[in-house]
Parts: structure tokens; sequence; C-alpha cells
């Protein structure tokens, strides 16, 4: 695996995490700060609504970006498989021509 | 921590997660549908002794439906001249209104305001009545305001 697969599987699993604990977590805070007088219900839907966005676009960004690595390291991988499997054709050619030949 | 036992609060946390999505977005949809609905539905104002004679107060009528459990906390009116030279403030009441209607029926309500001293004169006007509420719903409250314009209001001179 390479720096760069390595490092996208770890943010996987920062996202992974972050999907699991952040609705959550916003949700038991903004309750506790709205029993407590500290905030409104409107401040905790904007705030609510601002993160959302962000994380939405966070995402899509860095969900772009990822599909553009992989797709290149697909390509990639498909042009080494053809190569490999001209390397083949070609071989079983050489060898089927060695026992003709003797 | 063993696979087993990591896979179950894997497992818990993603319904956990699940059910705090949902409860944000009913939270969510919910508070839009109250911040944006009006105080009054099917609302009616009018005023019932047209043309005003002397010392007559303005009685109104109105009739509306509330969706929420509102409470009013300042009503006036602004008479404007129909010829738009001139307006009164009309915020003296001599019959009050019922502070807080039943929501989900319609019910009556009525009030009377006085005759301002400087619209002694007569004329015709159009009121426009402003009603500023204080909602709540489930967890929500909210300061409302709700205006009625275009009542017709003649004041004969005294």
């Amino acid at each position: 695996m390479t720096d760069r697969e390595q490092l996208i599987s770890k943010q996987v699993e920062r996202w992974d995490l972050f999907a699991r604990l952040m609705p959550t977590a916003f949700l038991l805070i903004s309750l506790v700060l709205i029993l407590f007088d500290v905030i409104d219900f409107e401040t905790a839907f904007y705030v609510g609504l601002v993160g959302f966005a962000t994380t939405a676009v966070v995402w899509w960004w860095w969900a772009i970006f990822t599909i553009r690595h992989l797709v290149i390291t697909l390509n990639r991988a498909s042009k080494n498989l053809i190569e490999v499997n001209q390397d083949i054709v070609r071989a079983t050619k050489e060898i089927e021509a060695l026992k003709n030949g003797s | 921590m063993d696979l087993k036992r990591y896979a179950l609060i894997k497992a818990a946390t993603n319904v956990i997660s699940g059910f705090s999505m949902v409860t944000l977005i009913c939270l969510g949809v919910a508070y839009l549908s109250f911040k944006n609905a009006f105080v009054f539905q099917d609302i009616k104002i009018e005023i019932t002794n047209n043309p005003i004679t002397q010392e007559k107060d303005i009685e109104f009528a109105m009739i509306g439906s509330k969706k929420f459990e509102c409470n009013s906390t300042q009503v006036y009116g602004v008479a404007y001249a129909e010829d738009g030279s001139h307006s009164h403030k009309l915020n003296a009441f001599t019959k009050q209104y019922i502070r807080n209607t039943r929501p989900g029926e319609e019910v009556p309500n009525s009030w009377a305001m006085e005759v301002p001293p400087d619209m002694r004169i007569g004329g015709r006007y159009r009121v426009s009545m402003t009603g500023e509420f204080v909602c709540t719903y489930l967890i929500f409250t909210q300061h409302k305001s709700q205006t009625f314009d275009n009542i017709l209001l003649i004041v004969e001179p005294r």
C-alpha cells in the first residue's frame, strides 16, 4: 500500500468515527445548552445547519479527490495487467515456436 | 478489546448515530415549519360599526384559527387616510380582546378602540391591525408578528 493509499484509509476511518459520534454529540450538547438556557433553539438550529453544510462541502471535495485517485490507481493497475497479458501471449507463442522447431 | 465486543460497540454507535440524525432532522423540519407559519389562518377582521358616529368607539370583530399556542404581547392599529395624506395610531383599547384564544379552532374575538383626538375631523381610512405574539410549539418558543391590512374605517366629523 502506498503512502497515499494509507492516508486515504486513515481518512476513511476518521470519517467513519466522525459520522458515528458527531450527530449524537451535537444533539446531547445542544439539548444540555438549551435546557440550561445557555443558547436558544434558533442558535442551535443555525449552528447545526452551518455544521451540516460545512461537513457536506468538505466531504464532497474529499470524495471527489479520493475517487480521482482511485480511478488513476485502477487505470494504472488495468494497464499493468494488459501488459502482463501481452507478455504471457508473447511468451506462449515463443514456447510454441520452440516446440515446433525442435 | 476483543473483535466481537468491538463489532458490537461499532454497531451500537451506528444505531445511536442514526437515531440522532433522524431526531436532528425531525426537530429541524418541525422548527422551520413552526418558524415560518403564520399565527392566524383563515383570518378576517372588520369594523362592525362603520361609520363611527359621535362619541362611539371603533369596534373590531375578528375570526380566525390558530395552529399553535400563541399569547399576544402587543396589538395596535394604524389608520391611513385614503388620500394618503396622514395616518393615526390606534392603541387605546376601550374594550379588551381575548389574549390567548384556543389553538386549532375558529374562535371569534372582538375589541374596541378609542377614536384618536386628532381624527375628529372624520374621513375614510384604511386600518392595518398588527399583533405581536409569543408562540410555543413542542420545545420551541418564537416571537411572531402578523398584520391584517385594508380594514375600511369611516369616521364621521365630531
